[in-house]
């Protein structure tokens, strides 16, 4: 069992209690603790593109329809086309990801079927056509900013089934709810607001030092792009959101905010809860910089 | 002096592992009533649920990325090692090699590893740098002394390896020629 707070919490029993996990950060007074920092704490422009003053690996990537296959074949400069979703061996028509669609499909119509699950998600006159590219967003509601699998959890909670954030069926929802995006760019506005505020804050996390090793995503995702480790190459952190919840071996669907907590204990970093004000702020971060960016559903990666 | 050192390093931790079963800051993924309280996530085909298992290690001695967590990183530690490290060779080299232990072979290239780590310079002569034991010891037990911004794990100071394991290595790679 998993305890918040100090408080134990068995989920879907009290969806109160689920619903109450998640608080923003703290406005208390007390003096932050002592971190370091990763640097330089660049400015980042918000968008796919702003990769071109960081790895330049842009121009491989921008238009996935005009992919340079040569560097594929190339492990040295695979990482280049930043084309995760598509990791060898790939077969665009088997992978988990479709039997996780079908069922966020069925799970989606059952939830909807009186018309307020897609209210609650905040699906507009077009339906869920686009709704993708507008998360995270700020939730007048809440009054904070929610990401989409928070937002299915909390709105299935409403209909009465439980969605822990990051669990199969949710992502599964999510990459449904992805599906009516394919092909259109991220487009969140963090220009000014909360989203703006969330932003800043998921930029200082990215390089605020943390766990055992004392590294900060920073480390690796912004100094060490291109270089090996183990049998991974670190790629560009640019246009990354779009192609998730994706298929991988290991984890069968995963969320962004579970991969967040892979890489936190990878390295030796207590990992939060998904759907924490922390994995919230980044997951603000990391989307702007796929701003742009079309979204492709289903993926996979090993 | 050294040993003193790292008995307060940690005196500092034991403690602080006392109080954390009830002090833990919210948000973190584990299970308090666990041997190991650090739990990971388990994704179930067909189910709203995610199932938890304890992970290898304990990582809630360590600060965390969550707004609630207010322990402070440990500070750079100096330390004084006075005469020759008196380490054990062999010892120093299964620490380096080791993944769950050292891992130095992740970032610098060692004897005998095909597929070495780029991130640190090479370390295979490192005899012949002349080094005091004294100044390898501090730059394994907490580098930050030399270079703030280093991304050398603080071996020493986070309490991954113990005044003698880092005896070993400086043996180890005083050895290296
Ligand atoms: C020690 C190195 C290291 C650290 C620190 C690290 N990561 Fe990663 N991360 C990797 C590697 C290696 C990959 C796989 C290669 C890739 O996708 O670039 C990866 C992949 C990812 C991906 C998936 C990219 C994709 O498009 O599929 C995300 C998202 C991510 N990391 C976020 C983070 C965040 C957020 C943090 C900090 C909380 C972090 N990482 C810390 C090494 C690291
Ligand atoms: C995450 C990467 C990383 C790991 C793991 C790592 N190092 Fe380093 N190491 C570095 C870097 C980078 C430097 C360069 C100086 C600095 O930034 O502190 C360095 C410098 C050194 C130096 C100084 C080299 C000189 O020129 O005198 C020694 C000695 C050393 N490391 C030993 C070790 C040992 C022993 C281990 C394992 C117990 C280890 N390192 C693990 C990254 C690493």
């Amino acid at each position: 069992m998993i305890r918040i707070a100090g408080f134990p919490l068995v989920w879907g029993a009290s969806t109160l209690l689920g619903l109450a996990l998640v608080q923003p950060p703290a406005l208390s007074a007390e003096p932050a603790p002592y971190r370091e920092m990763e640097r330089p704490l660049e400015t980042y422009i918000p968008h796919a593109s702003g990769d071109r003053k960081f790895s330049n690996t842009y121009r491989y990537w921008k238009d996935p329809k005009n992919l340079d296959w040569r560097l594929a074949g190339n492990p040295d400069e695979n990482w280049k086309l930043n084309w995760k979703f598509m990791d060898p061996p790939f077969n665009q028509a088997i992978h988990g990801g479709h039997f996780a669609l079908d069922r966020g499909e069925s799970l989606y119509k059952f939830l909807n079927r009186g018309g307020s699950f897609a209210a609650c998600l905040g699906a507009g006159k077009g339906g869920l056509k686009g709704l993708r590219t507008s998360y995270p967003r700020y939730d007048k509601t809440l009054k904070r900013v929610v990401g989409l699998e928070e937002k299915i959890q909390i709105c299935g909670a409403i209909e009465g089934r439980v969605l822990e954030n990051g669990s199969y069926d949710n992502s599964a929802i999510s990459l449904y709810i992805a599906g009516f995006s394919k092909g259109m760019p991220m487009r969140i506005d963090v220009s000014k607001g909360p989203l703006k505020e969330a932003f800043e804050r998921g930029r200082r996390l990215y390089h605020t030092r943390a766990g055992r090793m004392n590294f900060a995503c920073a480390t690796c995702h912004i100094h060490n792009v291109g270089k090996h480790l183990r049998g991974n190459t670190v790629t560009t952190p640019f246009g990354d959101v779009v192609h998730f919840p994706v298929y991988r071996t290991k984890y069968e669907l995963q969320s962004l905010q579970l991969r967040f907590m892979e890489c936190n204990l990878d390295t030796g970093t207590q990992p939060l809860l998904p759907g924490s004000p922390a994995y919230t702020d980044l997951e603000v971060f990391l989307s702007a910089l796929s701003n742009g960016y079309a979204v492709t559903v289903p993926s996979e990666r090993d | 002096m050294l040993p003193h050192l790292i008995a307060i390093g940690w005196g500092v931790l034991g403690l602080a592992v006392c109080s954390l079963a009830a002090d833990l800051p919210g948000n973190l993924a584990i299970d308090p009533t666990a041997a190991i309280k650090t739990q990971v996530p388990r994704v179930v085909p067909n189910s709203g649920r995610l199932q938890w298992k304890p992970h290898s290690r304990d990582l809630t001695e360590w600060p965390s990325l969550g707004y609630q967590d207010k322990r402070p990183t440990p500070k750079p530690q100096v330390t004084r090692l006075e005469g020759p490290s008196n380490g054990d060779v062999a010892r120093g080299l299964g620490i380096a090699m080791d993944p769950a232990r050292g891992n130095c072979v992740a970032c610098h290239q060692l004897p005998g590893d095909a597929w070495p780590g780029t991130v640190g310079n090479p370390l295979l002569h490192y005899r012949r740098y002349g080094h005091q034991d004294a100044q390898v010891y501090q730059q394994i037990f907490d580098a930050r002394v030399f270079n703030p911004n280093s991304v050398m794990p603080a071996y020493g100071t986070f309490g991954i390896l113990s005044d003698q394991d880092v005896r070993d290595l400086v043996a180890f790679l005083q050895s290296l020629d």
